[in-house]
């Protein structure tokens, strides 16, 4: 196991490699010059090809590259184009908001969420399933700006016991990280759902309920644990994807997260910090994935790695 | 039972914790956007830079009606050649590090801007200076290479500010983030989302500010920044959006202001590529749209149809006779042009909702004179792109262009000569119209030539004339600004270049 997860740690450097020529060379074909939206509609050309200079667009790509790739490996990410202040500052100030956020909407979700899908399937037919589905499509099919905007509504506007926004104490993660895991535990019910239904079709569900095992321990130990493996891929994956930021929750919420500033750099050309972001999401992206290949071994000791 | 007790201490808890309910001392104001810089000389977004007249101030500014008024200089005479301008400054006032606002520090921070080794990027402003020379503790003369009339309006663009000589000593490039200026407010912190700044207990304006501090919050969610107002995180919000005033308005606690603005909105068309080159077509354009249509349409209301080529509230504004809307005049013009069935042709803009609007609302209008046009929105680097990566105007793929253009120093100059001087075509300026009129050309050049306000004025009654003749433009409204804010909150006005005042601030 030691040797396995030393291997795939060391896979990603090259990996990395790869990732962080291919968003170099995207970034910088973008059309827009940075240096003219960082001057303004209304400055000189003079003005125009200083704010080039200082920016350290000059000199071929390949160049631009190596200098990049170089102080990144010192963990200097430059200095935003946009603000001037260092990548490490602006992407370390929402870095940790987005986490926060993603893991308490991750949490509630998958408690959740595994629990909707399981008594859906435990109860196949009935009306808790139907009852738990509906609540699933619902929470799959609800806008998350509108469904944002109503809870703002009605807990800050008009009940006034939520802030409207912004990132503080526990009580501002009450409605983003609620609206954010809401998608989540509707795919995790639907995936616990038909996975705990294949899985308790099989033999030996079968044989442990005929050798007289308690209905509890067949559906917790014997069923759930071996239906965990499609689901542990899924709440990786989602995982994965929330850390990115969500665009939608942090601009209802004004959530200083990630996806923000992503898509404020990209408008911006904000090189730098596009760069940095990608790569970092990669990175969290790569430790994920692994993550999730180790509990796989967890959940089903089957599954061993040499 | 206890159920609901639970609940009731829950709601009491929150409600403490909720901020800004209590009778709130320090003013929050919801943004849409975020800061990109506190040097007010080296960025050049209007949030940034009024948001650092807080802390910063310059030798003139503005009222709410875009008149000059003196802040830190008492009163100026200029030579007759407007070369040279002589500016007595305020006495006693103090940086926020203690040191002295005098001469010196008006030299120095000028200087530092004009400098080109600073690479700042609001230097165009006033690279045409010279030197400023010390006369006395509180008199300097502004010496200029070449003459140029409007520069008391560009001493009054919230750009240039005088700085601390000793934080800019002390922080060298790190100015950027430690201002230090002479305003009403100290700056405390700037993180993501956040911008906040603290009472200036030793304020030259005696007994302000009325409020111990204030925080600009970064809500770019139009719903979500009327939520914080009607909850009270915030008393006061920008770019209010139209569509949300009616239910702002039945609110027994806020108020909507309405206010004009410089932000002016046209169609520039290529007058150097067919159909374009001819005036009539050009013309028969401006006809045939309705400029009131325009402003219900695209504006919801909000908005006033422009009589010139700039905006009212700029300064030496004359009105034109307008183009009034008729289609059958318009279409008498083109067939006159030779293009009785119309033509095809393709504008552009931002691809943002209210851009997109205004296109498909001149389609629509365009159709019934027979002129087809494509609508393309773009991303902004794209358009950016588009209009400044080309090097020879004839390489110009622009045929109409959509934008707006607010001018910051309140003048005519700034107002016009950036989008129509001969001199102007990208990507030198901003004259997507690729217009050039000798006349036009010579009264822009001539009003920089004296400091005089009949002679300048004169000048730009004559470029107003001409431009709205040649119609390079499809002249279409100066949108109005709108804000929202708490009843109990006085003494906060938006600026009509978008910027806004704080320092007046107070609650009752």
């Amino acid at each position: 196991m030691l040797e396995y997860l030393v291997k795939r740690l060391l896979g990603i450097i090259p990996v990395i490699f790869a990732i962080s020529v291919v968003v170099f060379a995207f970034v910088h074909l973008l059309p827009g010059d940075p240096a003219r939206l960082v001057a303004g509609m209304d400055a000189s050309l003079e003005d125009v090809a200083a704010v080039r200079k200082s920016l350290g667009l000059e000199g071929p790509l390949w160049q631009q590259y190596l200098h990049f790739a170089c102080n990144a490996l010192t963990g200097d990410f430059g200095i935003s184009l946009k603000t001037r202040r260092p990548v490490i500052t602006e992407i370390g100030e929402r870095l940790m908001p987005t986490v926060w956020l993603t893991v308490f909407a991750m949490i509630w979700a998958t408690i959740f969420g595994l629990l909707i899908g399981v008594l859906s399937a435990v109860k196949r037919g009935r009306w808790q399933d139907y009852g738990g589905m509906i609540v699933a499509v619902s929470g799959i099919s609800f806008p998350s700006f509108w469904l944002g905007l109503l809870l703002i509504d009605l807990f800050s506007v008009r009940l006034g016991w939520l802030p409207t926004g912004g990132y503080g104490t526990w009580a501002h993660f009450v409605m983003p990280s609620f609206t954010l895991g809401l998608g989540v535990a509707a795919v995790m019910a639907r995936f616990t759902r038909s996975a705990f239904v294949e899985i308790a079709r099989e033999d030996y569900v079968r044989t442990a309920r005929a050798k007289g095992v308690p209905e509890k321990f067949v559906i917790w130990k014997h069923t759930l644990r071996n239906a965990l493996v499609p689901v542990i891929t899924m709440t990786g994956l989602q995982f994965g994807f929330l850390l990115g930021g969500s665009i939608v929750v942090e601009t209802v919420f004004s959530w200083p997260g990630l996806g923000r500033l992503l898509v404020d750099s990209v408008s911006y050309r904000d090189y730098p910090v596009i760069q940095a972001e990608i790569l970092l999401f990669s990175i969290e992206f790569i430790l994920i994935n692994l993550m999730v290949d180790v509990l796989y071994a967890f959940a089903n000791p089957e599954i061993r790695y040499k | 039972m206890r159920l609901k007790a639970l609940l009731a201490a829950g709601a009491l808890s929150a409600l403490a914790l909720a901020p800004g309910l209590a009778a709130a001392k320090t003013l929050v104001v919801g943004v849409p956007d975020n800061l990109t810089g506190l040097d007010p000389t080296n960025v050049n977004d209007t949030l940034s830079q009024t948001a650092m007249r807080t802390v910063y101030q310059g030798l003139f500014g503005f009222d709410q009606d875009m008149k000059i008024v003196p802040v830190l200089a008492e009163s100026f005479e200029a030579n007759d050649t407007a070369t040279e301008f002589t500016i007595r400054l305020r006495k006693g006032v103090k940086f926020h590090d203690g040191t002295d606002f005098n001469a010196n520090a008006v030299k120095i921070s000028l200087e530092r801007l004009a400098n080109p080794d600073n690479k700042l990027s609001r230097r165009s402003l006033i690279s045409m200076l010279d030197r400023v020379d010390v006369i006395d503790d509180s008199t300097v003369k502004i010496v200029l290479k070449t003459p140029f009339g409007a520069l008391i309006n560009t001493l009054a663009h919230p750009a240039i500010v005088i700085m601390s000589p000793a934080a800019l000593e002390k922080y060298g490039k790190d100015i950027a983030r430690n201002p230090v200026g002479t305003g009403a407010f100290k700056f405390k912190r700037w993180a993501a989302d956040t911008f906040e700044v603290e009472k200036n207990e030793h304020y030259w304006k005696a007994g302000w500010p009325k409020v111990d501090g204030v925080t600009l919050r970064s809500v770019p969610e139009n719903g979500s920044r009327f939520a914080m107002l009607q909850a009270g995180e915030v008393q006061y919000v920008t770019l209010f959006p139209p569509e949300l005033v009616p239910v702002a308005e039945k609110l027994p606690n806020l108020l909507v202001v309405k206010r004009p603005s410089i932000v002016g909105w046209y169609a520039a068309m290529n007058t150097m590529k067919k159909p374009f080159t001819d005036p009539r077509v050009r013309q028969a354009l401006n006809y045939a749209v309705d400029k009131a249509a325009y402003c219900k349409v695209v504006e919801s209301g909000f908005c006033t149809p422009l009589q010139s080529p700039m905006p009212d509230l700029l300064g030496f504004f004359e009105p034109q006779k307008p183009y009034t809307f008729d289609v059958a005049k318009a279409k008498a013009l083109l067939a006159e042009a030779g293009y009785p069935n119309g033509f095809e042709t393709e504008i552009f803009a931002l691809n943002n909702t209210n851009q997109i609007r205004a296109m498909q609302f001149l389609q629509q209008q365009l159709a019934q004179v027979g002129v087809k046009l494509t609508v393309t929105p773009l991303e902004s680097g794209v358009a950016a792109q588009r209009i400044w990566g080309v090097q020879k105007p004839e390489d110009a793929t622009v045929q109409m262009q959509l934008t707006g253009w607010s001018s910051s120093t309140g003048d005519a100059d700034w107002g016009l000569r950036p989008l129509l001087w001969g001199k102007g075509f990208p990507p030198a300026l901003f004259n997507v119209a690729y217009y050039k009129n000798d006349k036009v050309d010579a009264d822009f050049e001539g009003a920089l030539e004296t400091a005089d306000p009949a002679k300048r004025g004169a000048f730009y009654a004559d470029a107003q004339k001409r431009i709205w003749e040649d119609a390079p433009w499809i002249f279409l409204g100066a949108s109005q600004l709108l804000t929202a804010q708490s009843k109990n909150l006085s003494g906060v006005y938006m600026l009509p270049d978008r910027g806004f005042v704080l320092e007046g601030a107070e609650f009752k």
